[in-house]
């Protein structure tokens, strides 16, 4: 196991936000995390990336027993995020944003920065417009490339698609789904339940701090109650791809993004 | 917003409305050698500010303009300097500054006038005793945040002032006298001034003095600025759980601006008590963080040549227009209100500060940002985490 959270628990003042979470993220898996407004899953996230204390049990990340180990050193371990409402340093350009991303590491981070670039274009041709100015979906692109700066084993994001436009939804999906094609883990945490299960290989749900629900992705797209909690019941699958907007299919418009913003698989794969 | 403009072009035109766009643009493309000389000319500048018809302008109703610019547009300019450490560049958010300019005037007072210390050597004490004061109220502190912060350290301000003047060790509310001028350097005399011969009588070389003090710690922060540390602030400033989540350790670097800040502070203060000769309580009121809090903000949080306008402007405007007497206050907050509304980011701001600002989310500490619980308290630092578990 690459991230392995047994039964934490974590308050904010007397309040428990996360009563007994237990979860697993093997190496190269997509795995999501999803629940209802203040299920915990933000907290759950912050507790892995060190923002917030444990009051009770443990994380091991990478062999590694990393409960205590204070946020900023986790990101050297190799724990990546992209917070929720994205946390783009407002004054700082763009390219300053990346590099911020890299400020733990030593030595030559151009080529990461190009990979960024790569992935996602929009953000090469804003290198020098500031942060603060940048659109809400250029912002997530943004979130997402810097936390790739860190070249992180487990990329956590937090609902990359909050706000975003049908077609950039499609777009952040795919590209999700190339970052991790290219290595990465990723701990996906979505209010989009359908997007979200569609591309990961395992989820959890969350409630009111708790797991209720542990399965492949796959499963919980057919499972009634998810169905019925999360996915808008049995108008789920029509609502989730309804095209308000007279977008194209799914399919055909998560391929047409994905051939717009990510470079051919094979070119770059080495 | 202008902030795509890249930095090219527009070389040398300065129309100088309220934009300072094109000052920064030209700034910012000016060769090393036209910088060095706009450095130079600064500095000259500098030293012929107390000269007798620059006085008669900005002094004319009798006050002595020497004396104004030692006691106090230098000193607030030094303060403000410091300040502009903890409150423009790491973005948090201090009341009781003051502290720790008190810390520095009590330090040379106790061991200048009881242990016979020379100038210098309580120079070196008070900035150690000052950084070691402004981590000792960080520590627990720092990890509070935005308005909560503020709180606290405007206790720390005043806690600072009611043991100063509750110790009969520094003579309680009477403060300490006969605090000894610094020893003169040498009486070499150039165009009728002795620069380096610290008197009762002339201003003069305590401004100086106060000159190279600001020039140090202009060179020191801008260095700083650029540096790794800069790029920490800058994020902590922005966004600090972004900033933890960046690798950056949050806490330590505010403990280090909160340390550097007040260290400044702390020389502040020694020059000043060795140019009053004595001090007391009354000395170090809220009133002077308030005060250096404004300058800083005024002139634009974050910017230097800003941050030393908006001191220059607060020290000097109220002395010079003493003649409008009790309304000279009122008027000058009246202006400070102005400024406020119709140009919130500053007189002089960096470009980065305005973006911030457009923004919304930047600036002081985060006010009204997510803050702890108390019990959850250091939540940020990964730590003691188990006493919230009862
Ligand atoms: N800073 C805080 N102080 C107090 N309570 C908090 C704080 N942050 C979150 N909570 C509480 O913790 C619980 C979990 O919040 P969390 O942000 O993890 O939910 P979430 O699953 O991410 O929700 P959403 O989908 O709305 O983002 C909620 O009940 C919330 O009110
Ligand atoms: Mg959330």
């Amino acid at each position: 196991m690459l991230l392995e959270i047994s039964d934490i628990h974590v308050h904010y003042g007397k309040i428990a936000a996360l009563k007994g979470v237990s979860a697993e993220v093997d190496q190269g898996e997509i795995v999501t995390l999803i629940g209802a407004n203040g299920a915990g899953k933000t907290t759950t996230l912050k507790t892995i990336s060190g923002l917030r204390p444990l009051s009770a049990g443990r994380i091991v990340f990478d062999g590694q027993d990393i409960s205590r180990m204070p946020g900023h050193k986790r990101v050297l371990a190799g724990i990546g995020q992209a917070p929720e409402g994205r946390g783009i340093f407002p004054g700082m350009t763009v390219e300053e944003n990346l590099l911020m991303g890299a400020y733990a590491r030593k030595g030559d981070v151009s080529k990461d920065l190009n990979e960024v670039y790569e992935l996602f274009p929009r953000l090469a041709e804003r290198k020098n417009q500031a942060g603060g100015t940048m659109s809400g979906g250029e912002q997530q692109m943004l979130a997402i490339g810097r936390a790739m700066m860190a070249d992180p084993k487990v990329l956590l994001l937090d609902e990359p698609s909050m706000g975003l436009a049908p077609l950039l939804v499609q777009q952040i999906f795919s590209i999700i789904q190339e970052i991790n094609r290219r290595g990465c883990t990723v701990l996906l945490v979505e209010q989009n339940a359908q997007q979200a299960l569609q591309i990961a290989d395992r989820a959890y749900v969350l409630e009111t701090g708790r797991v209720v629900k542990s399965a492949a992705a796959h499963e919980l797209l057919d499972d009634p109650e998810v169905r019925a909690a999360y996915l808008g019941g049995d108008l789920g699958e029509a609502a989730a791809s309804t095209k308000v907007d007279g977008a194209p299919e799914p399919g055909s418009d998560e391929d047409t993004a994905a051939d717009d913003t990510v470079v051919d698989d094979e070119v770059r794969k080495d | 917003m202008n902030l795509t403009k890249n930095h090219k072009g527009n070389g040398g035109s300065r129309a100088g409305r309220l934009s300072l766009d094109p000052v920064r643009d030209w700034w910012a493309s000016a060769p090393r050698e036209v910088r060095w000389i706009v450095y130079l000319l600064l500095v000259v500048g500098a030293l012929v500010l107390p000269s007798e018809s620059i006085g008669s302008f900005m002094a004319p109703s009798g006050s002595d303009w020497p004396t104004m610019l030692s006691d106090q547009i230098g000193i607030y300019v030094l303060l403000a300097l410091g300040l502009n450490v903890v409150v423009g560049m790491a973005g948090l958010l201090d009341l009781g500054y003051v502290a720790f300019y008190a810390v520095g005037g009590y330090t040379i007072g106790i061991f200048a006038t009881k242990y016979g210390w020379n100038f210098w050597e309580t120079l070196l004490l008070a900035i150690v005793l000052a950084s070691l004061s402004g981590v000792i109220l960080g520590a627990p502190t720092l990890r509070l945040r935005g308005d909560y912060l503020a709180i606290v350290t405007l206790g720390f301000g005043e806690i600072v002032k009611q043991t100063a003047a509750n110790s009969d060790y520094v003579n309680g509310p009477r403060g300490i006298q006969g605090i000894p001028h610094p020893p003169s350097l040498s009486e070499f005399e150039v165009l009728g001034v002795q620069p380096l011969k610290y008197g009762l009588l002339d201003s003069r070389p305590y401004y100086y003095m106060l000159v190279v003090f600001i020039v140090l710690t202009i060179i020191f922060v801008k260095r700083m600025e650029n540096s790794r540390v800069g790029r920490a602030w800058a994020a902590i400033r922005e966004d600090e759980d972004a900033a933890e989540l960046m690798g950056v350790p949050t806490f330590r670097f505010k403990l280090a601006a909160f340390a550097i800040g007040a260290a400044i502070g702390g020389s502040g203060g020694v020059v000043f008590a060795a140019k009053q000769t004595s001090i007391n309580p009354e000395n170090f009121v809220f009133l002077v963080s308030a005060l250096i809090l404004a300058s800083v903000v005024l002139g634009g949080s974050g910017n230097i040549p800003g941050v030393i306008l908006g001191a220059f402007m607060l020290a000097w405007l109220p002395e010079r227009f003493r003649e409008l007497q009790d309304y000279r206050m009122l008027l000058f907050g009246a202006a400070l209100v102005l400024m406020m509304v119709f140009r919130p980011e500053g007189l002089w701001p960096s470009r980065r500060r305005k973006a911030e600002l457009e923004e919304g989310t930047g600036g002081m500490g985060g006010m009204g940002a997510e803050v702890a619980a108390p019990a959850a308290v250091g939540a940020d630092v990964a730590g003691d985490a188990a006493e919230v578990k009862k």
